[in-house]
């Protein structure tokens, strides 16, 4: 492989790595504050580009209940509010509904003191509404946000490494430049902030941050409304590249967002962001002729990496005592 | 209690051994995807055999007997196809339409066979369909006899055509056998494949395989793949940069490809097995109907569909003349029925069609098209010579 070539990859991999991360932190989020996966994070994610989609663009096809609805007649080129804000609006309401799903389906059976794998399996459930929901609405068509919605951005961005083109797709660049932004973003508000140092100190021992004065059920809510709107964000961006190709289109992404949160250390924030980037460029480096096996690869690589460090890459050992 | 019991078991048991009867309006059976994510498919089937329950309801059913279709959903996989099928038969369904996919028919259609009722897959192009069984025939041209066309018409309209870059969905056994048909043609027309790229049907990040189309300097590319996978496949290529022809395969015959690639489908060409253009009264009237609702041509799922639901129609009417439907035990009619359609000559959407002795498909037409694109949403197959 040629420096020309390595640095395709690895433009290609740090783009779709940077959408892992920000989707698996919102698994990661919820892991650390409750130690269970939610596994509706999948559904949040198609939800929230389809609600991006209703508020950018607002037609939908020749199947569902809202068959043939044009909310913005007239309007050329969709809705009169532009891409940006509906990406912002769209992730917002995606992170209502992670506030929604921890009201409903988590709260009753946290407040039973039930098994952990109840509130994951009854997850599950709210994943399989929400999958069968949304085709109920708009069908299985396949939605695309259209190509303008960047503006005149030109389709493909060139540069020149020695005499070989290096081309990378402006939607490639945005999202990494997005995604990037949120991280930062994050890490601030977690770091950095009020709310962060709650949701640490909730994530490190409820009782003890109840004793404090933090009201441990009001950031749990925080954390599954950021979880949400980090869901909806990452679906969206993805749609903008690939479209939303049905109400199923975000069950890959979930299986992935686990592994990158199983390879990064479950909990762990950083982690989160390092497995998701590792998991992007692994892909993005499989050579061109066994790149219908990508995936297996990746997975292939997170079970080589557990078998050395079983707490993943930045997990932290569990220590017991004897 | 006892009794209440032995009675009910003597009922059922009597009931099982009693001879039934056609129920009236004949109830013709519809078994697609319409949930997973087969259903974009399934979806389009549905609204094609409707129209056609429709129309046929209109000009007087079965000499004046409605038919009503009952539909039973597939979902997206096996068992779900067997489940639909075994509902159907135990609703009394005098033969059913379906399924979707060619490997749910290889499931369900043995149940069908066994139950001696007659199935017309409407959309099963993989090799051995018909030869499921005596009851299993299709109204879907296999891929072998379409795919060809496409690549004799690129060579028609750019002659120079040297070099060839094939891809495929290696997770779908249609693109699998697909691809192999292109692949043959390709080296019989004395094309040079010099690339060949696998991808799944759950891929959206075609990067690297684009990277080797571009470094390979090809002149055709051809796709096997599904709308979503493939409507990504065509945008990736055009936005780094091919300019040449690409050729689509059958999955990517859906109008559902425009909201994929946008303006970036225009050019594809897709050899079909239906064209919207299809002079026929019976298309010109389906394709009237469709755009009314619809606001666009219909696609080759719908009128296949349309076309299942036609030849069942136009066979029980020629059984309905001999002899009432309603005077018929179930057993025999479908037994009949299945013989009446096999024997038959149709002029449907896709043209005048009709069955050999296995159940395999005699279809005369077939078609390429050219994607046109209006806008970055809305398009057509333009009809090539």
């Amino acid at each position: 492989m040629d420096f020309a070539q390595f640095l395709q990859n690895l433009l290609n991999g740090l783009s779709i790595g940077s959408v892992y991360a920000i989707f698996a932190l919102g698994y990661t989020l919820i892991f650390s504050i409750l130690g269970i996966i939610n596994f509706a994070h999948g559904a949040i994610f198609a939800l929230g580009a389809y609600l991006t989609f209703t508020l950018a663009v607002g037609e939908f096809g020749i199947n569902g209940i809202l068959k043939n609805v044009d909310l913005f007649p007239g309007v050329e080129g969709g809705s009169p509010i532009g891409f940006p804000l509906a990406l912002l609006l769209g992730s917002l309401l995606a992170g209502l509904l992670g506030v929604l799903i921890e009201r409903f389906a988590f709260r009753p059976l946290r407040a039973r003191g039930a098994d952990p794998l109840l509130a994951l399996v009854s997850s599950l459930g709210v994943a399989l509404v929400l999958v069968n929901l949304i085709q109920l609405l708009v069908g299985a068509e396949i939605y695309s946000f259209p190509s303008t919605i960047y503006g005149s951005l030109p389709p493909a961005v060139r540069f020149d490494v020695g005499d070989t083109p290096i081309v990378i797709r402006t939607v490639q660049v945005i999202i990494f430049v997005v995604s990037l932004v949120i991280l930062l973003l994050l890490g601030y508000v977690i770091g950095r902030t009020k709310i962060g140092k709650a949701l640490r100190a909730v994530a490190e021992n409820p009782a003890t941050a109840s004793l404090l004065g933090i009201s441990v059920d009001r950031y749990i809510l925080i954390t599954f409304f950021l979880s949400g709107f980090l869901g909806g964000l990452a679906g969206t961006l993805v749609s903008t590249s690939f479209g939303i190709s049905g109400p199923y289109f975000g069950v890959t992404y979930g299986l992935k967002g686990l592994a990158v949160i199983v390879l990064g250390g479950l909990g762990s924030i950083p982690g989160a962001v390092v497995g998701g980037l590792v998991i992007g460029l692994a892909e993005a480096f499989v050579p061109a002729q066994f790149s219908a096996y990508k995936e297996a690869v990746a997975f292939a690589i997170l079970f080589v990496i557990l078998l050395v460090r079983p707490q993943g890459l930045l997990g932290r050992a569990v220590i017991q005592k004897v | 209690m006892k009794r209440a019991t032995l009675l009910a078991v003597t009922l059922g048991l009597f009931s099982f051994t009693v001879a039934q009867k056609v129920a009236t309006p004949i109830e013709i059976g519809v078994a697609v995807a319409q949930t997973s994510n087969v259903a974009l498919l399934g979806q389009e089937q549905v609204i094609g055999a409707r129209l056609a329950e429709k129309f046929f309801n209109n000009q007087g059913g079965i000499n004046g007997t409605p038919i009503k279709l009952v539909f039973q959903d597939t979902g997206g996989d096996e068992a779900g196809a067997i489940n639909a099928f075994q509902n159907l038969i135990r609703d009394g369904v005098v033969g059913i339409v379906g399924p979707t996919l060619s490997q749910h028919a290889f499931a369900a259609d043995p149940i069908a066979e066994r139950a001696k009722v007659p199935v017309l897959g409407p959309s099963n192009t993989a090799k051995g369909i018909p030869q499921i069984g005596d009851f299993i025939a299709r109204v879907s041209a296999p891929v072998a006899v379409v795919a060809p066309n496409a690549v004799k018409q690129a060579l028609k309209l750019d002659p120079d055509i040297k070099r060839v870059a094939v891809l495929y969905a290696q997770n779908d056994a249609f693109s699998v056998s697909e691809t192999g048909t292109f692949q043959e043609t390709a080296k019989a027309q004395k094309l040079d494949v010099v690339t060949v790229q696998k991808f799944q049907t759950t891929d959206t990040d075609f990067t690297t395989q684009v990277t080797a189309v571009l470094g390979a300097k090809v002149d055709l590319v051809i796709i096997s793949g599904l709308a979503a996978d493939g409507g990504n496949l065509v945008k990736q290529l055009r936005q780094l940069g091919y300019k040449g022809l690409i050729i689509g395969g059958n999955g990517l015959n859906t109008s559902n490809i425009f909201s994929v690639c946008g303006r970036d489908c225009d050019g594809i060409l897709i050899a079909q097995a239906y064209s919207p253009q299809q002079s026929g009264a019976i298309n010109q009237v389906f394709v009237k109907e469709y755009r009314a609702q619809y606001k666009k041509d219909p696609p080759q799922f719908a009128a296949q569909a349309y076309t299942g639901v036609q030849v069942f129609v136009e066979a029980l009417r020629k059984i309905d003349r001999k002899k009432k439907l309603n005077t018929w035990d179930l057993d025999d009619l479908r037994a009949e029925l299945n013989k009446a359609i096999l024997v038959g000559s149709y002029r449907t959407p896709l043209g005048v069609i009709s069955f050999d002795k296995e159940g395999e498909l005699n279809q005369k037409e077939f078609y390429v098209a050219q994607i046109k694109m209006k806008d970055a949403r809305n398009g057509s197959f333009v009809f090539l010579k």
